[in-house]
């Protein structure tokens, strides 16, 4: 008796560990229903230029999409299969793949084609010069979207460090609900307005606005829009530091404002989970972020989603710009031992962007404007369920008030080096919290880039 | 028992050089057992016997696989960061050039390293405090008698065995700025009205990531305090007892003394374990904020492999070799001294 309740334990127990194993395996970003199968783009193939054989392994991101992942595996081993080509796809976690890169790198070996979501601008003597599959690609085209060539180029060296054929945009996620209270039914359009309205919502209704201001990847974006919107950037078009400035001061002086009127401590632990956590979870009156969290509470919290509207980058003293939420990178390492079909691949992935942009619920964006003739209907009525339906056409716009990690300049490795330090959230996060002044905390921030500038010019990877 | 052999054959003959010692009682006259059957295994034979009667060849022999560990997965990039920290080695261009202490001067202007450093002190520190003292706590409560020993023993070597990064993922869960289980209980019992932020705050950002280190790493602790725990003669503790010492006394004239070569080993492997980590850090705070929890582990992550400066953080990095060296001698002498004694 005692030997079959210990088993019954055991089997009660067993069946609990694997139906909360499945459970935890369900990514949050499950699209309800997945993606319909009409209204997808048909895809084309166009013979390679020359003949190709042999292995192409390929490593990328695992998609915050996830139905983008289900589309690529297959998408790239139909290719691989009429081309004659043998194609492995690896994903992985996007935070593992700079250590995964470098590591490759290193060795001397691994795979033929990597993808990242940000610049990879401080390898740029270890990879290949994609110039050849861009200006391809431009012939093909025409003009490459602006973001995308600073982001994948070095103009002190002329070379293309990466391909970027996509990207995502950053727009501003705000509650339809609380913001129509504070009078500002449509959100936000100045940061002006998010002051005066997100303090009133956090007065009234004591619900925070989540702008980061931490080690992370989201903190970073934000403030540098924010920066621009004032006025100031880290460096000029020739890549010069010009942090130093009072165009940086007032910024830091509003973000202070900004935090002490608007928000908690929670922006100082802020991640990369945060946005979408504290949106979804509807405790969040204002956030900066991509789609996915929007996509993520369609499925899980539908109520929350339709209360979620967006809005452009937000207008300050100087006009109004956000940085892009994604950059798409990719790379072909010099051990890669097959080039000529990481090349020719590219140029295929791209061809069928429209494809990519569908499988990722609009969440990727084309570098090249006419390969996705149908996003600005898409976005105007969207086929994955949003109420309204024009609910993301905004972001047919959001070229226009979009720019690149780096913006005057390109994204060099020293703007790179600059962002994985954090020093931008630090500068911002240390006058908010009363620790020095707005002067000062930019004096610091200067005197931690200039450095970094310095070591990378006399690399001969910066100019300036 | 040689039922069914051919004529002349022993089954009990030795079938190799250690059976074989053990003399020729019971063997017909004329018969020795040592004798070899055949010249290729009377080689192998005598072979394996002068191998086997070496002790200091077959002690390289089952030490090599330790010492070929250590030199490849220690002894190689320890090396390799030598060399890096000297050189412009970047993540993009593993080429070699030399660049003398650039790396250390330029790591030496950045005041994020000396924060990184005092926080790795303040880290290590801290937790070996912390980890001895629980540890010891716990020791006593493993080697006591009670109802459902086993029990406690597993649980209590939870932590210790599940990996650390998993560990630090559940507690970022815990420590959540917003749903905080913790924080949900406080303002349940009337502690707080809000929520703590434990991890937006930069004190309590850094005791959060002392406590996990203290969660994860007292196990072990408590596992080697618990082996000289059960080495201390129990007659002594008896005599102790007869002579009027209560529990305190006992423990502190008696078992603490007894057993501290081994505590100064749990606090040497607390320290290098927490010394050397980067893992809590990362997932709970990346660094910050604005680098309050940044290690010198972390910091060398950032700055050498995120940023690309593979020289500066292999210089940062390197900055551990002389502190745990230094700390290493320090305890390993200490040890010896009370061994003497």
């Amino acid at each position: 008796m005692a030997d079959m309740t210990r088993r019954r334990v055991l089997q009660t127990a067993g069946a609990l560990g694997v139906g909360a194993a499945l459970a935890g395996c369900a990514s949050e970003e499950d699209p309800p229903g997945g993606v319909p199968a009409t209204g997808a783009p048909e895809e084309t193939f166009t013979p390679p230029t020359r003949k190709l054989s042999g292995d192409l392994k390929i490593l990328l991101w695992s998609h915050f999409v996830p139905s983008h992942d289900t589309w690529f595996d297959k998408f790239a081993a139909d290719w691989g299969a009429k081309a004659g080509v043998k194609v492995a796809v690896d994903h992985v976690d996007q935070a593992t793949i700079p250590t995964r890169i470098a590591a490759e790198i290193s060795a001397g070996q691994g795979h033929d084609l990597v993808q990242f979501i940000a610049t990879l601008s401080h390898l740029e003597q270890g990879v290949l010069d994609l110039k050849d599959v861009t200006d391809e690609a431009v012939k093909r085209w025409g003009t490459q979207l602006e973001l995308c060539r600073k982001s994948s180029s070095n103009p002190k060296t002329g070379k293309f460090y990466a391909y970027s054929p996509g990207w995502v945009p950053d727009p501003g996620n705000f509650r339809t609900s609380l913001w129509r209270e504070a009078g500002l039914p449509n959100g936000p359009t100045t940061w002006d307005e998010l002051l005066a309205g997100g303090t009133e919502i956090k007065n009234k209704k004591n619900v925070q606005m989540g702008l980061g201001m931490s080690q992370e990847i989201d903190s970073n974006m934000v403030l540098r829009a924010l920066m621009w919107s004032f006025g100031s950037s880290i460096q000029d078009a020739n890549e010069k530091v010009v942090i130093n400035s009072d165009q940086t001061v007032a910024a830091v002086e509003y973000m202070t404002k900004l935090f002490k009127q608007t928000m908690t401590n929670e922006v100082f632990s802020w991640n990369a989970a945060s946005n979408n956590q504290g949106l979804v979870a509807g405790k969040l009156s204002y956030a900066v972020n991509s789609i996915s969290a929007y996509r993520t509470a369609q499925g899980s919290s539908p109520d929350v989603a339709d209360d979620i509207g967006f809005v452009p980058a937000l207008r300050g003293p100087s006009g109004a710009l956000a940085a892009q939420h994604v950059m798409y990178n990719w790379i072909v390492p010099k051990h890669a031992k097959n080039p000529d079909a990481a090349k020719e691949f590219l140029l295929h992935y791209t061809a069928n962007y429209a494809a990519a942009t569908y499988a990722s619920k609009l969440y990727d964006f084309c570098a090249w404007d006419k390969l996705t003739p149908n996003l600005a209907t898409w976005l105007g009525s969207d086929p994955f369920g949003s109420k309204p339906a024009d609910k993301l056409k905004l972001l047919a716009d959001a070229t226009k008030w979009s720019t690149n990690i780096g913006h005057p300049g390109p994204s060099n490795g020293a703007e790179g080096e600059v962002f994985s330090t954090f020093i931008i959230p630090n500068m911002f996060a240390r006058a908010a919290r009363g620790e020095v002044t707005a002067k000062q905390a930019v004096l610091d921030a200067e005197a931690q880039i200039t450095p970094i500038f310095a070591k990378w010019r006399s690399q001969g990877l910066v100019g300036g | 028992m040689s039922e069914g052999l051919p004529e002349g054959i022993d089954r009990h003959a030795p079938r190799s050089a250690a059976e074989g010692r053990h003399g020729s009682e019971g063997l017909p006259e004329g018969i020795d057992r040592h004798a070899p059957r055949s010249a290729a295994e009377g080689r192998h034979s005598s072979g394996g016997r002068k191998l086997a009667d070496r002790e200091g060849t077959l002690a390289w022999l089952f030490l090599m696989p330790s010492v070929v560990y250590i030199i490849a997965l220690v002894g190689v990039p320890f090396v390799l960061a030598v060399g890096f920290a000297v050189s412009d080695v970047t993540a993009g261009d593993p080429s070699f050039d030399f660049v003398g202490l650039a790396n250390f001067r330029a790591i030496f202007d950045d005041p994020v390293f000396w924060r990184s450093l005092g926080n790795t002190f303040l880290f290590t520190g801290v937790s070996m405090i912390f980890i001895v003292i629980f540890g010891k706590i716990l020791a006593n409560i493993l080697v006591a008698d009670f109802k459902g020993k086993w029990i406690v023993r597993f649980l209590v070597l939870l932590p210790w065995t599940t990996p650390a990064t998993l560990g630090a993922i559940a507690w970022l869960w815990l420590l959540d700025s917003i749903f905080s289980p913790i924080d949900w209980v406080l303002r349940k019992l009337g502690f707080i009205d809000g929520n703590m932020y434990w991890l937006g705050e930069p004190q309590l950002a850094m005791g959060s990531v002392i406590a996990v280190h203290v969660w994860r790493l007292t196990p072990l602790a408590a596992v080697i305090m618990m082996a000289g725990l059960v080495a201390i003669p129990r007659d002594m503790d008896e005599a102790a007892r007869v002579d009027g010492a209560g529990f305190w006394r006992r423990m502190f004239e008696v078992t603490i003394p007894l057993t501290l070569p081994v505590i100064a080993v749990s606090a040497l492997f607390g320290a290098i374990f927490t010394f050397t980590d980067m893992a809590v850090v990362d997932v709970l705070t990346n660094g910050g904020p604005n680098n309050a929890t940044q290690v010198l582990t972390s910091w060398a992550f950032f700055r050498g492999i995120d940023g690309g400066d593979v020289g500066q953080g292999a210089a940062v990095a390197l900055f551990l070799f002389p502190l745990l060296l230094a700390a290493a001698i320090a305890i390993l002498r200490a040890v010896r001294k009370l061994e003497v004694r």
